[in-house]
């Protein structure tokens, strides 16, 4: 706005304008002299004409300080329009220019403020300080008390059912009220719909069902109008009955326990806990041509003897796996079994139709004079041991080189020998559907054989001497008979559930028999709990040749058809309470199937937690 | 210098050699053996390049532990043979009734030499062998286990030894070759025997038994002239006190030992064991079984564990796997080398006073393996 000498804006002064109303003069100009108001006598009708015909009328404006009529411009009656409208009075400004981010989010390279954090911003406040330790002074001197924390829990409330008998308050829980009476549908109605009305037959149907059978208590019927339904007849009578739901039916809440499935199944302590077993196989005995039968620990457990098809037993030192001695014995080997008195160094060896007594020289001196002892003929001769089933001889010439001493020929081929604990006797098993001279018992120092039945119980499997007892396990097909040879009477009979049992193996405790059988499964029986298996494992896919239990760490182990040897942890405590643990622990493989037949025997190592097993491919093999 | 005669076979068509006996220094090593061949070969062809020859020997099965120098192994055909560095069979030790299982040297001087074989028939014999003139004696027949005789060994004086054995006891004699026979009860009914005696020598009885084992005896070693350390399948290490006849210390393990070795230079006790692994253990640690270390890289039984006589880090080990691995102990994560020369298990390894190894195994083999020391660190 230009300012020209004629139109100074300020001519008045800073003074109320009511100052000058009465002068005919309104402010000075620049020299000072009076500048007298213009003169307006515009009186009503000038205005109302003005009015009417001024384009200008309506922005004329009369300026307080000059006292004459201003003519706003368009601009500025534009201006005045938007102050009354509350919008900035510059038409060009823009206010939502965009904001000069002042605090961004951006990094700056120069911050706007580079002062650093002062201390007091990471340690505990002073001031708060000051404050506390006042307060504290204040506590302590006794000028202000602290506000206890009430103790709500006791005294607040009384526990109304602290006295209750819990019988009625269990009672109280149980308490089932009885079902409301459904609300009536269109059964009951006096004038249903026609399907709801009994057809012919289902009206029969309703006579003819028990009153308690029936979903309806009553024939639903149709009137025409509400004025012809009679009196309901059974009216009483539902009543009563509902009063005897409410007040005589007990009522009792089903406790459905949510069991989880899983909780079922009994913990088992992990394989890893249970070391020592046998893991992984170690050695492997080669030389066999045929398929190995049988396989025997010594019971000093540094040689492992064993039988096979090819005709030759073999004498292999454990830990080398040196095969040391082969004895041809000319026959298919069923069986071997050496001999568990540690002071003598025996085999027995059943082939065919012969079981034969071998002294392999691979003790001391001590030990091997005590074997030749015990073969050494008896002093007495009995003139009835010829007749016998069975005829004792001594060998001679090649065959005492070779090692063998002793020759029992049988009537039948002897299918397995099973020594007992103290190394004297040795039973024989011939196995025949129907003779009764299937086992026969040894007695080696005095030459002598007896067959201790007279009957015939089925075919014989395999047999076993108690490890510490008089008695004596017969395993048939079907079931384990025990035997006291004392008493001669039988005292139990084993009921195994399987079809066909393969082979049987006796506790070291003498209370408990593992059989193992040729439909895939092995039962373990608990002599004191039952005659039934106790537990039923069936690991294997294929029959069950061979199983065996350790002398001394709680294991046992059974070979199988397909090839592999599962060797389980099976404890049993001395308190008669507790059942024996069996976890299954590991399954060894390593053999072949040669021919569909897999391992064919299994042995624990006497003082070592290792397993030998021997196999159709003609190899031992030693698991540690 | 005497010389030896030897002979040299190959099935290697590149590397034949005429088939006549050759006179060599007896002192010879294995590169002198491969410089003769390689001059023999260059006369033959001109363009023969020099190669670095191993050399085998046959014989029987083998299963001992192997002496220093001079080599003997013992072997399931019931003798021992003497071996020189060169690979040639020097000797042949027979006369045990049975398989001999481990032999030991007591001292080998220039002229004469004693050494120890013992046999599963329970029984050891000492043996003097007479290198000029190449003959052997048995001196003493030392009897007196009721089981085969495992493992012996000879104390770093040489005047006593001890043998352990399947009886589960160990026996300390005495290694000095007398003229008069001990006194022994000679049970009455067994004639033959006696004769047998006079042949193999003068019997002799142990001066000590010591017992404690419960189960067998697989490896004897002397830690020094005072203490034995034995290890066996009762999962334990054993130190006895050979003054007293009492037991020192017991290492508990979990796995029965097959072998142990000392090293006075380190004075860590190395063991095998039925599992994969060797465990280095300190004898003198009074508490039940501390393991310091634990080297596995085996795949089957550690059968045999030795080592070094000249570097305080190194053993060599052998094992069912076929393989022989040499280790540093300071890198315990690996072997240094794996010998894969054997095709069946290995039995027995050793080192020779200059510095081959030797590793003895189920396919009839003797091999000898030479470590050109680098100088670079072992980072294996």
């Amino acid at each position: 706005v230009s300012v020209s000498l004629t139109d100074i804006r300020n001519t008045v002064g800073n003074v109320p304008m009511e100052w000058y109303r009465d002068f005919p003069h309104i402010g000075y100009n620049l020299d000072g002299k009076k500048i007298y108001k213009p003169i307006r006598n515009k009186d009503e009708l000038d205005d109302f004409l003005d009015k009417m015909d001024n384009p200008d009328y309506w922005r004329t404006v009369p300026d307080k300080q000059t006292g004459s009529d201003v003519v706003l411009s368009d601009e500025q009656v534009q201006l005045v329009n938007r102050l009354q409208r509350g919008q900035f009075g510059d038409a060009n400004f823009n206010e939502y220019e965009p904001q000069v981010e002042f605090f961004s989010r951006d990094v700056m390279l120069h911050p706007v403020t580079n002062r650093p954090a002062d201390k007091r911003s990471f340690i505990p406040s002073l001031i708060e300080k000051e404050k506390v330790s006042k307060l504290v002074h204040a506590i302590k001197m006794g000028w202000i008390k602290p506000r206890r924390v009430e103790d709500d829990s006791r005294g607040r409330y009384y526990d109304l059912w602290a006295n209750e008998d819990s019988s009625i308050l269990a009672r109280h829980k149980m308490h089932l009220p009885a079902p409301k009476i459904p609300l009536p549908g269109h059964q009951e109605s006096y004038n249903p719909p026609p399907e709801y009305l009994f057809t012919d037959e289902e009206r029969a149907l309703w006579e003819q069902q028990d009153p308690c059978d029936r979903k309806l208590p009553f024939v639903p019927r149709k009137f025409s109008s509400l004025r012809q339904v009679p009196a309901f007849s059974r009216f009483i009578h539902e009543r009563f009955e509902r009063c005897l739901d409410l007040y005589l039916c007990p009522r009792q809440r089903k406790m459905r326990v949510n069991v989880n499935p899983e909780d079922l199944i009994p913990k088992l302590p992990k394989p890893k806990d249970l070391q020592p077993f046998p893991t992984t196989q170690s050695l492997v005995y080669r030389g066999h041509s045929g398929l190995v039968r049988s396989i025997s620990v010594s019971p000093s457990g540094q040689w492992l003897a064993s039988g096979s098809d090819d005709g030759s037993v073999r004498f292999w030192e454990v830990c080398s796996s040196r095969c040391l001695k082969t004895v041809q014995v000319g026959g298919a080997v069923k069986s071997v079994a050496w001999n568990p008195n540690p002071s003598v160094c025996l085999l027995a060896v059943a082939l065919d139709s012969v079981v034969l007594i071998l002294s392999p020289s691979l003790a001391d001196r001590q030990v091997v004079l005590s074997s030749e002892r015990l073969l050494s003929a008896p002093q007495e001769a009995d003139a009835n041991e010829g007749a016998g089933p069975v005829t004792w001889s001594e060998t001679e010439g090649e065959e005492l080189n070779h090692g063998i001493r002793l020759k029992i020929q049988h009537p039948k081929a002897v299918q397995q020998v099973s020594w007992h604990a103290k190394g004297d006797y040795v039973a024989s098993v011939m196995p025949d559907h129907s003779s009764n001279l299937q086992v026969l018992i040894h007695q080696l120092s005095r030459r002598r054989s007896q067959n201790p039945f007279r009957k015939n119980k089925g075919l014989v499997q395999c047999v076993s001497f108690h490890p510490v007892r008089p008695y004596f396990f017969v395993g048939t097909q079907r079931s384990v008979r025990i035997y006291n040879l004392v008493k001669q009477e039988m005292t139990k009979k084993l009921q195994a559930n399987s079809k066909w049992i393969s082979s049987m193996a006796v506790h070291p405790g003498g209370d408990h028999v593992i059989c193992g059988s040729y439909d895939c499964r092995l039962s373990w029986f608990d002599l004191d709990l039952s005659t039934k298996p106790y537990k039923m494992l069936r690991h294997h896919k294929k029959a069950v040749r061979g199983v065996a239990y350790h002398r001394l760490y709680p294991l046992f182990a059974s070979a199988s058809d397909d090839g592999t040897v599962i060797v389980c942890h099976g404890t049993v405590y001395n308190d008669l309470l507790q059942n024996p643990l069996i976890v299954p622990v590991k399954v060894l493989r390593g053999h072949e199937i040669t021919h569909d037949l897999g391992v064919l025997d299994v042995t624990f190592h006497p003082t070592q937690p290792w397993v030998f097993s021997s196999g159709a491919d003609a190899t031992i093999r030693l698991f540690t | 210098m005497s010389q030896l005669q030897a002979r040299f076979f190959t099935e290697d068509k590149r590397y034949i050699v005429d088939d006549v006996p050759f006179s060599i220094p007896a002192g010879s090593e294995v590169q002198d053996l491969s410089n003769v061949i390689n001059k023999l070969l260059e006369a033959n062809n001109a363009s023969h390049s020099k190669v670095e020859f191993d050399f085998l020997v046959r014989g029987q099965f083998l299963r001992t532990s192997l002496s220093i120098h001079m080599d003997t192994e013992g072997s399931y055909d019931k003798t021992a043979r003497i071996w020189s560095v060169e690979g040639k069979a020097v000797m042949t030790v027979a006369g045990h009734t049975d398989v001999v299982k481990d032999v030991a040297w007591v001292k080998r001087d220039g002229l004469t030499s004693l050494l120890l074989t013992a046999s599963l028939d329970q029984t050891l014999l000492l043996w003097e062998w007479n290198s000029e003139r190449n003959k052997l004696k048995a001196r003493h027949c030392c009897r007196g286990h009721t089981g085969s005789v495992d493992a012996v060994a000879t104390d770093p004086t040489g005047s006593k030894f001890c043998s352990g054995s399947w009886d589960k006891m160990l026996k300390i004699w005495s290694a000095v070759p007398t003229d008069e026979a001990d006194e022994v009860e000679e049970p009455a009914d067994r004639p033959r025997k006696k004769q047998k005696t006079q042949q193999l020598g003068l019997t002799r009885t142990p001066l000590m038994t010591l017992s404690g084992h419960n189960e067998a005896v697989s490896s004897v070693l002397w830690c020094d002239s005072e203490e034995v350390c034995s290890a066996s399948w009762d999962h334990t290490i054993r130190v006895w006190d050979v003054e007293t006849g009492g037991m020192k210390t017991a290492l508990t393990g979990s796995k029965v030992f097959n072998c142990i070795s000392y090293s006075p230079l380190c004075r860590r006790l190395a063991s095998g064991s039925t599992d994969r692994h060797i465990r280095l253990w300190d004898p003198r640690t009074k508490d039940g079984s501390l393991v310091l270390l634990s080297l596995t890289s085996h795949t089957g039984w550690v059968t045999a564990v030795k080592w070094a006589p000249s570097h305080e880090h190194q053993l060599v080990s052998g094992s069912l796997d076929n393989l022989v691995k040499l280790w540093d102990t300071r890198s315990c994560k690996a072997p240094l080398y794996d010998l894969a020369a054997h095709e069946d298990k290995v039995f027995c390894v050793d080192w020779t006073e200059s510095g081959l190894m030797l590793s003895g195994g189920a396919d009839n083999k003797l091999y000898s393996y030479r470590y050109s020391a680098c100088q670079t660190d072992a980072g294996a």
